[in-house]
């Protein structure tokens, strides 16, 4: 008898603590707003602003009910208040349902709130959220308000959080002029002391007073497109510098972050003449002691195509070729050797150098580790070698403009 | 008060052995005189007018009476009148003048052209050779009777199975006729092993029921524990072999079916060569097979048939369509309302698009659509063929279209309960899918209450209870628990046949393992030129 009561607890107790955790948040599908994007704004008076763009799934999917096209794919609330959790609560009372964040995708942060309060502040709300993902992408609306940018109805992806992180991994793909980092990414960079974050910036251009309308989209000409521009430099988790064209591709291309990028250069007296595609790369970063002294040692090795030649030129003949390498790689060097001049004018290390020193050299680092921003960084020396090679020249070798020269003769 | 009951207990004890007293004494012998025995036949069986008496006379100085009784539509026709009621009445040795007492060995010996005679005294026995088929000779004053077999009658003839149909292999399916099915596999075995027991089970039927093993192969154990709980059943009707085996399972709480039974002889066949043991009962197309493990639901004869790749790829796609069939509209609701972050945005959006006129939560829907479905397919399986047409088109069209387009039920899940449906079809045995059935209804409430964590505690518990069962002592999930290397080439992978070199060691007999010779596997020719270009045989040296 004694036994079997014990037993009965004991089993009774392993029952319950199957009971103890789970999921108890049991949410139907049509009682809950699902969030796509959250825009933070500064007001006047130093207040945030929220933004939360949440999804309207009947006009999103469309086709099904008859509804998509004349009723917006997004409907945009806003909230005022001190810190993030009070934008969520107070913008909760204007809505009838939960807001669910888990697809919020894309946090975007106004320009004046990173370069005056800095992002410290407000990404701890979202990393600590058991909702919001590590992964969401991070933008800095540049030129505009945040809100702007949420805001913006858009075309061919209905939904402007997506139609904006598409954007900017296409464009870190096709040209690496601007950087897709996530949360979880830029918090790692920010906690670092030898590397600091980069974030894309993001902007609206055209007429900007249609953004939200229906109209904007009615249009085979859109009115306002969100574009992407540039990549924006951080120091201390404030904003500092813009990276723009050349500097911005130069930097990727220090961060072994290029995939695809075109690369022009002049031949014969001629702008623009001959573009090169890469299709694979890889750069490699080695600090090396010199006189007590690190230098980084930067090898990039870069292999392409010929794409485009507006100039007669051979492309059969293997010295002809080996001088367009040799100029690509020239031109690389410049481009990278730049960007790394900014960052050492930025005093802002954002090639993560200072990462790469504490690996191989950690007694150098402990020693500089206060100062490697503001004194060591912009002092370090720099080797960039480059090495390009050309593997293909696409469908033809000589370009057809060398056979009209010469039936012109 | 105890003692109360002791009496009591022994009070009924007491009835039990006069009513068993009584039953003795009711086995009589049969009379000498004929009028009296035809009163006695006439009496027991109530006067059935099935019942035919016919009278001849034999001898002469003086003529002897003999009446011979058959029951209407369960003899053969011809052999009674040909060779029974007609040698009687033409046979030369009849004619003459003969004794009473040697007119039954007479009969027996020179006049009934038939295989099986038998003499009989004890009415028992005699009526359950009526019944079933045998004729009956009474000579008057001769207080035994003869038997001639005479069994036949029309029977369904043997057609192609409805269930377990295959692409590839035999057409032919049981019958309800025990002899026929047992010949089936007579035809199909011929080896003097092919052992088989017969007995009667059922106190009112009597029905027919034998077991059939292959001796040396089937393990004895098995067969002792089959026969012991066959005997043990005291009920007074079998009418199909689904009587059988609810008497004799392992477990009874449980939806998993721990017996197998088929339509095919030839699954019979490859099931006996295993060492399986066979249950027979008449009246029945369906013979049971035991022990029967998890994996062998999935398992289809044509497997064997088809090359072992193929085989084995459906085999995989069946345990796959066998776990859709169970979580399906499980994971549905437990993701949609448990854990949409796990859902890709793009297809939230969308689901959340048809979910947002639905005004039921997604289990309550999930459960309505899912005993909808169950609704139809039971109303199609027993209604008349002719209202088919209309029930599947309502079906289609209530709940397909109209439901959908009310907003009443999400598309989303139409989809999910449709492919469920299927998938539940695909599983080769019918009795696996039901159980299926059963328990994905489990499965949906797990998921509606807790998500995804109820459906995990709820497989806990469906794989615990797996490995709990036994069929006639065999674990019912071997060979995967207990875990048996050798028997793993044929669960859901099949070896190929060149590979197949022992039975399953926990069903077959140990002595006799060995299925199949050394070296089996088929090799190209040794001469790498069958034939030259020019059509010679060629001497393997051409390369």
């Amino acid at each position: 008898m004694e036994m079997n009561h014990k037993k009965l607890v004991l089993l009774l107790m392993l029952i319950g603590t199957t009971f103890t955790t789970g999921c108890w948040d049991k949410t139907e599908l049509n009682e809950m707003s699902i969030v796509s994007a959250v825009g933070i704004d500064k007001n006047k008076d130093g207040k945030l602003v929220g933004t939360f763009q949440i999804i309207n799934p009947v006009n999103v999917a469309g086709s099904l009910q008859g509804g998509g096209g004349t009723n917006p794919p997004i409907s945009i609330y806003r909230a005022t208040g001190d810190n993030v959790l009070q934008l969520d609560s107070i913008a909760s009372a204007k809505i009838s349902r939960d807001m669910y964040f888990a697809h919020a995708n894309l946090v975007v942060i106004g320009e004046d709130v990173a370069k005056d309060i800095g992002i410290n502040s407000i990404l701890d709300a979202f990393e600590r959220s058991p909702e919001f993902r590590a992964t969401t992408r991070l933008v800095i609306a540049r030129g505009v308000k945040a809100k702007d940018l949420v805001e913006t109805l858009t075309a061919i992806d209905k939904v402007s959080a997506e139609k904006v992180i598409k954007t900017i991994e296409s464009t870190e793909k096709q040209q690496g002029g601007s950087i897709s980092i996530n949360l979880q990414e830029v918090i790692k960079n920010l906690v670092s002391s030898g590397k600091e974050p980069l974030i894309s910036g993001f902007t609206v251009r055209g007429d900007t007073g249609k953004e939200n309308k229906m109209e904007n989209t009615q249009s085979s000409s859109i009115a306002a497109n969100p574009n992407a521009v540039g990549i924006g430099v951080f120091k201390d988790g404030k904003l500092i510098d813009w990276l723009d064209g050349k500097q911005a591709v130069g930097t990727m291309w220090v961060l072994d972050r290029i995939v695809n990028t075109n690369v022009t250069i002049d031949w014969g007296g001629k702008k623009g003449a001959v573009t090169y595609q890469v299709l694979r790369q890889k750069t490699n970063i080695k600090p090396r002691m010199k006189n007590g002294k690190p230098k980084m040692y930067i090898t990039v090795r870069a292999e392409g195509d010929i794409r485009e030649v507006n100039v007669p030129l051979d492309l059969a003949s293997p010295h002809e070729l080996i001088d367009i390498e040799k100029e690509l790689a020239k031109n690389l060097k410049k481009e990278m050797e730049e960007a790394i001049a900014i960052a050492q004018n930025n005093k802002s290390d954002v090639f993560g150098f200072g990462e790469l020193i504490h690996e191989s050299h950690p007694e150098y680092w402990k020693k500089h580790e206060k100062d490697w921003d503001d004194v060591t960084f912009p002092k370090l020396e720099t080797e960039v070698k480059v090495e390009t090679f050309i593997r293909r020249s696409g469908l033809r070798n000589k370009p057809f403009l060398s056979d009209i020269k010469k039936g012109d003769q | 008060m105890v003692s109360f009951f002791k009496q009591k207990r022994q009070g009924k004890q007491q009835d039990r052995k006069k009513e068993e007293e009584k039953q003795s004494k009711t086995t009589d012998y049969i009379e000498s005189s004929l009028s009296d025995n035809m009163e006695i036949v006439k009496r027991k069986t109530g006067n059935s007018p099935d019942i035919i008496f016919r009278t001849v006379k034999i001898s002469q100085n003086p003529e002897i009476n003999t009446t011979i009784v058959y029951v209407q539509g369960l003899i053969d026709n011809p052999s009674v009148t040909d060779f029974l009621i007609e040698s009687m009445m033409k046979n030369p040795h009849l004619s003459e003048k003969i004794l009473p007492q040697k007119a039954l060995d007479i009969i027996s010996e020179d006049v009934v052209s038939l295989g099986g005679v038998e003499t009989v005294n004890d009415w028992e026995k005699l009526f359950l050779m009526l019944l079933s088929g045998d004729s009956i000779i009474f000579v008057d004053g001769i207080n035994k009777a003869l038997v001639a077999s005479t069994k036949g009658g029309d029977r369904r003839s043997i057609q192609e199975p409805s269930t377990h149909l295959t692409v590839r292999g035999s057409r032919e399916g049981f019958t309800e006729s025990i002899e026929t099915n047992i010949a089936m596999l007579r035809r199909i075995i011929n080896t003097p092993d092919l052992w088989i027991e017969s007995m009667k089970i059922g106190t009112v039927t009597k029905t027919d029921v034998s077991i059939m093993y292959i001796n040396g192969i089937a393990k004895k154990e098995i067969i002792e524990e089959i026969k012991k709980r066959l005997q043990r059943i005291n009920i007074d009707s079998i009418l199909e072999s689904g009587y059988i085996e609810q008497l004799i399972e392992d477990q009874v709480m449980t939806p998993f079916p721990t017996m197998n039974h088929t339509e095919r002889p030839d699954m019979v066949a490859g099931n006996l060569l295993e060492g399986r043991i066979a249950v027979f009962v008449n009246g029945t197309p369906f013979v049971l097979l035991a022990p029967a493990l998890f994996v062998q639901f999935f398992q289809s004869v044509e497997d064997y048939y088809n090359r072992f790749d193929i085989a084995s790829a459906t085999r995989f796609l069946r345990i796959i369509v066998f776990i859709i069939s169970i979580v399906g509209p499980a994971l549905y609701v437990a993701a949609t309302t448990f854990h949409q972050e796990m859902i890709p945005t793009k297809l939230l959006v969308i689901v959340a698009a048809q979910r947002e006129t639905v005004p039921l939560p997604a289990v309550i829907e999930a459960l309505l659509m899912e005993i909808t479905f169950e609704i139809l397919r039971e109303a199609s399986l027993r209604m008349p063929k002719a209202v088919g047409g209309t029930m599947s088109i309502v079906g289609a069209l209530v709940i397909g279209q109209a439901a959908v387009q009310a907003g009443i039920v999400s598309p989303a899940m139409v989809i999910i309960v449709s492919i469920t449906a299927i998938a539940s079809f695909a599983t080769p045995s019918y009795s696996i899918a039901i159980s299926a059935r059963l328990v994905r209804f489990a499965f949906i409430i797990c998921a509606g209450v807790i998500g995804f964590y109820g459906m995990i505690l709820a497989f806990i518990v469906l794989v615990v209870h797996l490995c709990s069962l036994r069929s006639f002592g065999v674990p019912y999930m071997s060979p995967l628990a207990p875990l048996n290397p050798q028997g793993l080439g044929d669960t859901f992978f099949r070896r190929p046949m060149w590979a197949f070199k022992e039975r399953p060691k926990l069903i077959s007999s140990k002595g006799n393992l060995k299925r199949e010779g050394e070296n089996q596997r088929p090799l190209p020719p040794e001469s790498r030129g069958m034939k030259t270009s020019d059509g010679r045989k060629g001497d393997g040296n051409e390369s």
